[in-house]
Parts: C-alpha cells; sequence; structure tokens
C-alpha cells in the first residue's frame, strides 16, 4: 500500500452531519427517481455530504449504488427531483454559469477530450473553455504534461495514442483548466498498474499543490486509500458511511484474530462461538483454524480460553482490515454509520 | 497564500489570466482550422460527392430537358452553391452536438463558465466558415463545368447567403436537440436535407407567406445578387429586414428548442448517454 503524508484539511476532522463553513461542495437532500409508477426506480435517496475545501472525497458504492447519479446531479446533467447543490456557496439551480465557472469534470466512460487533436491542443482548447486564457498557463500546461509523463507525445493527435496515454490526456485536459473543484470518475480505468501507480501519486500531488477540491469516484479501492482524505459510502441510492479513511479502517476498534491448532474441538468451537464473534472456521486435515472478530481486551480472553482448554497454538495472525473489508462488510448487510 | 509573490501559484507559475470573448472565438475557430486542414479528406469528399450529384442533374437533364434547362441554368448553378452551404450549416451543427454527446465533451461545454449559447453559436460560426469555403470551390466547379457567368459582389453574397444559412443553423440547434435526446436518429434527421431543395425553390416574391420559411427569402435575393447583379444596399429595405428576421427568428426558435431538449435529457438522465 502506498502511504504519503498529507497536509491536513478540513475533511480530516470527523464527518460532521453539519457541513464545514468553509466546504467547497454542499450536497443536500439529494433525490432523484428515474420511470414513474411500478417501473420508477429510486436512484439517488435524500444523499447529503459535503467536501472541505482543499481536500479529496471519494464516492464509493456497488454498481447502481447511485454514484454516477449523484455526481451528474451535482454538475447538473441530471436535473434532481429534490434536494440542492451549492458550489463555492453558490446554488447551482441558481446561478449555473457562476456556480459552475471553477468546476470540471472526468466523466466515466466518456473520451472527454477531442482525439483528433493533439495533446497540447487539447490542454490549451479546454483551458480556454475552461474561463483561462491558455497564454498564462503555458508553464503549468508543460509541467503537467510532464507530470502524467506526456511530454514526449504532447504533439501527437490523441487518437494514436494508448488507452492508458488516452485516459492521462483525458485527466490532463480536466487539470488544464483552472477548476478548483475537480470530479474524476474512475481516473485510472484502463491503466496498467505503473501507470496508475504514478497517476495516483501526481494527482496527489497536483491536488497538494494546487488545494483542489476533488470527488473522485472509483472502484479500485488502492486509489482511494492512496487519494482521498474522506470516504463516502453509497448503497441502494442513500450515503452508508461518510468518514475518514482512517476511521473507516480503524472501525469500532475490533481486528480480526486467526488462531490454528490440531486441538481445537467441537465443544471448544461451540463455546468459542458463544463467547465471541466468530468471522470464520477452516479445517484442514487435523488442524482447525479459527477466525474472530475482537479487540484487543477480547483477544487476551481468547487466548485465556485456549489455555483452559489445553489447545497447543500452532500459528497466531492478525488480519489488518482495508478499504474493501470495509465496503464489502458496510455493502453487504445494508448497514451503514454516519 | 504567503511567502510567494503576488501573481505567483505555489508552484512558481503566473497566475492564470480569464480568458475573453476574444481567446473563445480563437480557441473555436482555430480547432475548426486545425480539423479541416489537417483532415482534409471529409472537406474533399463532400466537394466531390456535391460535384457528382450536379454533373448528374446537370448532364442528366440536358439529355432529358435539354435547353430549358440551360434557360435556367444560371438559377439551378445558384440554388445548388445556396443548397451546398445550408447542407454543409446543417449537418455540421446537428452533427457535432451528436458527436459531442457521444465523446463526452458536451458537457464539458455545457458546464463552461461563458454558458453554452455563444460556444454553440462560435461553433456554428466556425462550421459556417468552413462550408463558406467548400461551397465556394464547389461553386467555381459548376461555373467551369456549365460555362456560365454570374454576378460575384462578394459582400452581397456572403451577407445574403449567410443569413439565409443562420436560419437553417437554426434548424440544426433543433435537429441535435432531438439528438440529445434520442440518440442514433441521425440519418433521419439528414432527410431533412431533401427539404431545403423546396425551401431554396420556394417561390418567395409571388407567394408572399413562403418568405418566411428557412432559406426562401435568402435563396430569392442570392438568386438577384448573382443572376442580376444587384448589390446588398439596391434592395428594398424590407425585403433585407425579412432576411434578417428570419435568420435571427430560426436561430432563436432552433437554440430554444436546443435549451429545451437538453432540459428535458437532464430530466430523463439521458444528457450523455449514447
Amino acid at each position: 500500500m502506498e502511504t504519503q503524508e498529507r497536509p491536513q484539511t478540513s475533511a480530516d476532522a470527523a464527518a460532521t452531519d453539519e457541513p464545514p463553513d468553509d466546504a467547497a461542495l454542499v450536497v443536500e437532500g439529494l433525490a432523484k427517481r428515474f420511470g414513474s409508477g411500478e417501473a420508477a426506480v429510486t436512484a439517488v435517496d435524500d444523499v447529503s455530504f459535503s467536501v472541505g475545501r482543499g481536500s479529496v472525497v471519494g464516492l464509493l458504492g456497488p454498481n447502481g449504488a447511485g454514484k454516477t447519479t449523484t455526481i451528474k446531479a451535482i454538475l447538473g446533467m441530471v436535473l434532481p427531483d429534490a434536494g440542492s447543490v451549492r458550489i463555492d456557496g453558490i446554488d447551482v439551480s441558481e446561478q449555473p454559469s457562476a456556480a459552475y465557472a471553477n468546476v470540471d469534470a472526468m466523466l466515466e466512460g466518456a473520451r472527454n477530450d477531442y482525439w483528433r487533436l493533439t495533446v497540447r491542443e487539447n490542454l490549451r482548447y479546454f483551458a480556454t473553455i475552461g474561463g483561462v486564457d491558455p497564454d498564462s498557463v503555458t508553464a503549468r500546461h508543460e509541467r503537467l504534461l510532464d507530470q502524467l509523463d506526456l511530454t514526449e507525445k504532447a504533439d501527437e493527435a490523441v487518437r494514436d495514442l494508448s488507452r492508458g496515454m488516452k485516459q492521462k490526456v483525458s485527466l490532463a485536459s480536466v487539470l488544464a483548466t483552472d477548476a478548483d473543484v475537480v470530479f474524476l470518475d474512475e481516473p485510472t480505468l484502463g491503466l496498467d498498474v505503473e501507470s496508475s501507480l504514478t497517476l495516483r501519486r501526481e494527482l496527489r500531488r497536483i491536488v497538494d499543490e494546487r488545494s483542489l477540491t476533488v470527488v473522485l469516484c472509483s472502484h479500485d479501492m488502492d486509489v482511494i486509500e492512496a487519494v482521498c482524505d474522506r470516504v463516502v459510502i453509497m448503497n441502494d441510492g442513500r450515503v452508508i458511511a461518510d468518514d475518514t479513511v482512517e476511521r473507516l479502517l480503524s472501525g469500532d476498534g475490533t481486528q480480526r484474530f486467526s488462531v490454528a491448532s490440531s486441538d481445537i474441538g467441537e465443544a471448544l468451537l461451540a463455546r468459542l462461538r458463544e463467547r465471541f464473534e466468530v468471522t470464520q472456521v477452516t479445517t484442514d486435515g487435523e488442524r482447525t483454524r479459527v477466525e474472530v472478530a475482537t479487540d484487543s481486551e477480547g483477544f487476551y480472553d481468547l487466548t485465556d480460553q485456549l489455555r483452559a482448554a489445553d489447545v497447543t497454538l500452532d500459528s497466531v495472525n492478525t488480519a489488518q482490515r482495508d478499504l474493501e473489508d470495509v465496503f464489502l462488510g458496510l455493502t453487504d448487510d445494508g448497514e451503514g454509520r454516519r | 497564500m504567503t511567502g510567494q509573490p503576488a501573481g505567483e501559484t505555489p508552484s512558481g507559475e503566473a497566475d492564470p489570466r480569464p480568458a475573453s470573448y476574444y481567446h473563445l472565438a480563437r480557441a473555436v475557430l482555430v480547432r475548426e482550422f486545425l480539423l479541416f486542414v489537417r483532415y482534409p479528406a471529409n472537406a474533399i469528399g463532400g466537394i466531390v460527392v456535391s460535384l457528382f450529384f450536379f454533373g448528374l442533374l446537370f448532364y442528366g437533364g440536358r439529355m432529358i430537358a435539354g435547353q430549358a434547362l440551360t434557360d435556367s441554368l444560371e438559377g439551378i448553378v445558384v440554388g445548388y452553391f445556396l443548397w451546398t452551404l445550408a447542407v454543409g450549416a446543417y449537418s455540421s451543427i446537428s452533427n457535432d452536438i451528436g458527436s459531442e454527446v457521444q465523446w463526452g465533451t458536451l458537457e464539458r461545454h455545457i458546464m463552461t463558465p461563458f454558458g453554452f449559447a455563444p460556444v454553440a453559436l462560435l461553433k456554428g460560426v466556425a462550421k459556417v466558415v468552413r462550408t463558406f469555403l467548400t461551397s465556394a470551390v464547389i461553386l467555381a466547379v459548376m461555373l467551369l463545368l456549365t460555362d456560365t457567368t454570374l454576378q460575384l459582389p462578394v459582400v452581397t453574397i456572403t451577407v445574403v447567403s449567410g443569413l439565409a444559412i443562420a436560419s437553417v443553423l437554426g434548424l440544426g440547434f433543433a435537429a441535435g436537440g432531438v439528438a440529445v435526446l434520442y440518440k442514433r436518429i441521425g440519418n433521419w434527421l439528414n432527410l431533412l436535407q431533401f427539404g431545403f431543395i423546396l425551401l431554396i425553390s420556394a417561390p418567395a416574391f409571388d407567394l408572399g407567406w413562403t418568405k418566411f420559411l428557412p432559406l426562401a427569402q435568402g435563396s430569392a435575393l442570392l438568386q438577384r445578387a448573382m443572376i442580376d447583379g444587384t448589390r446588398l444596399w439596391e434592395f428594398p429595405a424590407l425585403d433585407l429586414l425579412v432576411l434578417v428576421g428570419v435568420a435571427v427568428g430560426y436561430v432563436v426558435l432552433g437554440y430554444a428548442l436546443f435549451e429545451a431538449a437538453t432540459r428535458r435529457a437532464r430530466r430523463l438522465g439521458v444528457l450523455g448517454d449514447y
């Protein structure tokens, strides 16, 4: 896992129900249904969250959770049935041009740029469309090309580049503007491992350098863990968790401990099940491996129980939770915490 | 920010300056120019196909109608010239919007701080300028092919035909809006191009109400300019007023339809889907 030091942002504070005063993005009570009657589908149901200025928030959820509809509703691509979106304090439904003046987006599956133009021409064009004189950001573009390893390809038509390169150009064209609120939907889609690592490292660096506010959607948990300060997890159109990455990973203080021995019989196993949250039991010949979710006090209790039963342990392991475990735990049982 | 000179970003780069409408126009026109010169096959293909159909019309018509066609040849050349202009402007606008939807770039144009309308209109102007260039080539070849002589008052032709095809831009916006909503119906929308023949040949001076249709008044004035040599300032003010009114009216109506279609697409959640 890649770890980097991050500057403290408002997102690093505990997520609260009240949006921070300096929130760059505030979403309140967003709702959207498609269709009518019995065929109606609730895509987004009373979604609220805020994103502090200069922070990166990951939007996670299984397919059909409502992430893309939420992003499109924030960007005005989908008209919500209810709720409000404020960017830099400006209501997007009342003053869309002003609200989106410093916003850009890279949406999932979209080419997002012109393949028949060169990389550099795309940066200049989209900088202008984004409201920036392209001559005033030439140095920034060169730096961006360098950071994303695109300098050598800068004067080639995008159509002639590999898929991974095209993805980088798409990201570069979004960062080429002077936007300070950026939405990135699957920015590492289609990239090989090395390119993905480079991109997430440079993305985080650019975010910190320019104090960008980013909402990032990705199925790649490594990207979310490496880049995001906070994670909003959605399921069935609702927000089921909204917290910092660290807090989500630490969970409620429990860890999973795995003990293996040839002395664990059915009777002991039954007693362990009564006393602990046994998450997994596997047998391999004579040996039984038991996985228990508990805190450190519970672990001492577990070892006491095993000693009392004259169990000789073959191995003891702890399993570190990662974001994928958290995500699966939350989305599997549909229970969340805010 | 602290510890850095005014006007500089933390990385030492100069602060970005806001873009003006000049920068926007330059960006849109440069993009159109680059695509035109870098990928000339589309433009050349369009010219060849247009000339092929004109050849069929001219030689086929002369075999069938003989002198009758020769007598009306000047009118046919002017009408065909305007038709190629109209088709070029209409299809480039409606197809362009469809392509932007497909590429995922329409959203970025809708979110631009300039607002979508100025960007769309500038893109329309860029398309019209490009179409003028290709139609001028077609006109020159038609004149050579038919050994016909026409008056070519450049200012009058530019203004009259420009205003005439402005109404077609409005139709292009409306068709683009329909494409945003219903997707992949470009072939059906392209059928409208054949309706332009009727509009260009509408008797705007004899049948008054037809002058309010797209292209009709412009076509009638262009015939006078190129066949009779009438200059812009020699046209009755009312005729020019109708030409301007029809141009503005259809652009506004077409853009309003595009806006309504994109609003409905946003409500249905299909904007940007393809």
